[in-house]
């Protein structure tokens, strides 16, 4: 035995040895050696996605926290992830009823309610600041038949039109109307070759263009009650207009797409309108400035009975039940809107308020933009609360509608009719169903 | 200072342990169940637990938000027997996997063959055909995402290059339904090919040289030895990584989500993604749940039937 050892070998009572005793340091180790450094200061933990602007991700973990962990004697932690990696997140959080202090969401959470705390202290405070928050934000977070705010919504993302001026200028049309993009879409494709991006795809943008049709049109999922209403005249109205739309100006990419597709294409100047955030125009300050001058922004269209749109984004920040800095993270979302000026600076007007009296000078703001060409390119927002509304319009966002939207039952059905895989009848008795099936669930 | 213990026949007790410990140690009943019990663990915490509770799920008004779980028997299955989109899914599940399996297995076997042979740069080949497999899938399929793009596809440009494809023609990989459960099969058709190729190189190279040389000797052509010999003798083996890749396809979602996420209008939806999207996305973990297990009951049983055709098959 012992000549083994001198020359070196192993034996099977080595190796178990060795790694009873690695496994034993691997798991206490860490524990004796990080358990003081915690108990010394309480930490505030932030989890967000990554922003699409950079520079707000750095103003907000380098500038905000730091100086408001400063000012009442916490750390924050913040902690970013892709918007794709979210919801799993979310999920896993939940599960191991252990995470975050404060948890944000690029839509609204209803399905957490009973994870999360009543907000409704944070919203009360924050009217009593700012005033009254914007219904779209309120319906986005509140749950009538609770009477309880299951998160609390900072900002929203408005949603207009991105055209190509040039294109647009010369056939002498402009995308006011859905109708004036499919009659100026069809003059510029037939004269230009290039095509109108409205998604028909299982993605986000494709959901909320849709519903901004269905909706201009005056269709809708659900009427304010939560009843599924989705098979209506309105509905089929829509629907054989998106038919249309497609046959007259768009091309089969519309269905490969994901979200980031309708900026690449009118980016790369083979689109002439696209239904987008601002990050289309930002990202051609940055990357293509001739191509920044082309591209214009257009309230969204509107349809033969209202000009309307969805938030493209809805910020919803909730602190769970299980959270171990609750009160903190009650302070820092209060604090935070009193801040939201140079939220909304930082973010380059990505991020609108859902409490407006926050940026008080936003229409000057907007009106005078030095990184935009002209300077009030994105002047245009300035009324974006009028037609810009939460998902599951004219109803809340609540937790059947969040599985719709999931699960991408509105795209479906357009894409369908579109490629006349389905009658507008029949798409919207299809939908009608699957709304009704995954509506009695939740009720159940 | 504690005092050591003498036994009657002089023996301490520290002595005593440590020969115990000793003869533990070098008892092979005993060490092995030791080594194997840490896999058996991992497996049973990672694997069986999970199963458990995604059967309870399934069984359970369950959502993400919900700690609490009531029972409510079959109706998730009930529920989504109801759906238009989970029948499609269906549908697509099965010709998702016995479309790649097909492909695997035949491109498999002539790919084991050809890397069987004797060539210079054998090794590069081996390792170029490996590569897919070690890679992280996510990068693979998102390369190919762009090799399918809308607007900048290099297959297009490519077919366009060499005047195969007509000006104005350009076909949308992901955008129309054929194409599109084509293009995910063929990624999927990548990703798992290295792996059966492998598996059956490995099948091939274990049948004994004298087999082959009677062969010969007796003047079986390549067909003959391919069809006679050499396909009966890896059989059980090519049954395993059928089994395998069955699976693996059943379950997996990857591929899909990355390329497609189940459209165009969820013409390649399969079950793994739907449950996905349902569950977490949608939150309804009950339903989820009852989607990803719907085909357990068939992969059981086709695992059961695989695995005994492949012990049939066995040589002695």
């Amino acid at each position: 035995m012992t000549d083994r050892k001198t020359r070196g070998l192993v034996t099977r009572r080595d190796v178990v040895k060795a790694a009873g005793a690695g496994a034993l340091a691997a798991g206490v180790g860490p524990a004796i050696f990080t358990s003081k450094a915690r108990a010394q200061q309480k930490t505030l933990k932030i989890l967000q996605w990554s922003h699409f602007v950079p520079g707000y991700d750095k103003w907000f973990d380098e500038v905000y926290t730091k100086q408001w962990g400063e000012k009442n004697g916490m750390q924050v932690q913040v902690d970013h992830i892709s918007v794709t990696e979210v919801p799993a997140r979310a999920a896993a959080e939940v599960a191991a009823q252990k995470g975050h202090d404060l948890f944000m969401f690029l839509d609204p959470p209803a399905h957490y309610e009973s994870q999360t705390i009543d907000h409704t202290e944070i919203v009360q405070e924050v009217e009593k600041k700012h005033g009254k928050m914007l219904e779209l934000a309120h319906k986005s977070t509140y749950n009538p038949k609770t009477k309880r705010y299951f998160g609390f919504s900072d900002s929203y993302v408005p949603d207009p039109g991105n055209y190509r001026k040039d294109l647009w200028d010369d056939v002498g049309v402009f995308p006011d109307s859905w109708e004036d993009v499919r009659v100026g879409g069809r003059k510029i494709k037939e004269k230009h070759g290039i095509p109108v991006g409205i998604g028909l795809s299982q993605e986000l943008d494709t959901n909320m263009a849709m519903r901004a049709i269905l909706w201009s049109f005056g269709g809708s999922e659900q009427d304010e009650h939560g009843n599924v209403t989705i098979n209506s005249k309105q509905t089929i109205e829509a629907l054989k207009f998106v038919r249309a739309l497609y046959k007259e100006t768009m091309t089969p990419e519309v269905f490969t797409w994901d979200p980031s597709s309708n900026n690449r294409m009118i980016l790369a100047g083979k689109g002439s309108f696209v239904m987008n955030a601002i990050s289309v125009t930002r990202t051609a300050e940055k990357q293509n400035p001739e191509m920044s001058e082309k591209i214009q922004i257009a309230r969204a269209p509107k349809g033969p009975v209202r000009r309307i749109a969805a938030e493209h984004v809805m910020d919803v920040y909730v602190i769970w039940k299980f959270a171990e800095n609750k009160e903190a993270a009650k302070k820092f979302l209060i604090d935070y809107i009193d801040n939201f000026r140079e939220a909304f600076l930082a973010s380059e007007f990505y991020n609108f308020p859902c409490f407006p009296k926050t940026v008080p000078d936003l229409v000057k703001l907007i009106s005078n933009d030095p990184k935009a060409k002209p300077p009030d390119k994105y002047k245009v927002l300035a009324d974006v609360t009028e037609w810009a509304t939460n998902v599951g319009y004219p109803g809340y966002a609540t937790a059947p509608i969040g599985e719709a939207f999931n699960t991408f039952v509105i795209p479906t059905m357009f894409a369908k009719v579109a490629l006349e895989q389905m009658t507008p009848e029949e798409g919207a008795k299809t939908a009608e169903r699957e709304l009704k099936r995954i509506f009695a669930k939740w009720k159940s | 200072m504690e005092m050591e213990t003498v036994g009657r026949d002089g023996v301490t007790a520290r002595a005593l342990r440590k020969g115990t410990a000793r003869s533990l140690g070098d008892n092979d009943r005993w060490l092995g169940s030791l080594m194997i019990a840490p896999a058996i663990a991992y497996i049973a915490a990672l694997v069986g637990l999970p199963f458990v509770l995604a059967l309870y799920y399934s069984m359970s008004s369950a959502t993400v938000g919900e700690q609490t779980l009531g029972f409510v028997g079959l109706s998730n299955f009930a529920s989504i027997l109801q759906s238009s989109i989970f029948r499609g899914a269906l549908r697509n599940t099965f010709i998702f996997t016995i479309g790649s399996q097909v492909a695997v297995v035949v491109l498999a076997n002539i790919l084991a063959r050809a890397l069987r042979a004797d060539f210079r740069g054998k090794w590069l080949v081996r390792f170029l055909i490996l590569l897919p497999w070690v890679a992280p899938i996510s990068l693979g399929t998102i390369g190919w995402k762009w090799i399918f793009d809308s607007i900048y596809s290099v297959i297009n440009w490519t077919l366009q290059a060499v005047g195969l494809l007509e000006p104005g023609s350009w076909p949308m990989w992901l955008g129309e339904p054929k194409l599109a459960m084509i293009s995910v099969i063929l990624v999927h058709v990548w990703r798992m090919l290295p792996f059966a190729t492998v598996v059956i190189l490995a099948g091939l190279t274990s049948i004994p040289q004298e087999i082959l040389d009677a062969a010969a000797v007796d003047g079986a052509g390549v067909l003959r030895r391919t069809f006679r010999i050499e396909m009966p003798l890896t059989l059980p083996i090519m049954i395993v990584a059928l089994l395998f890749g069955v699976v693996f396809t059943f379950t997996d979602m990857t591929v899909i989500y990355v390329l497609t996420r189940g459209g165009p209008y969820d013409t390649t939806q399969v079950l793994a993604s739907l449950a996905f999207f349902t569950g977490i996305l949608g939150g309804d973990l009950a339903e989820g749940a009852a989607i990803s297990l719907f085909l357990f009951p068939v992969l059981l049983a086709a695992a059961i039937a695989l695995l005994k055709i492949a012990r049939r098959a066995e040589v002695v």
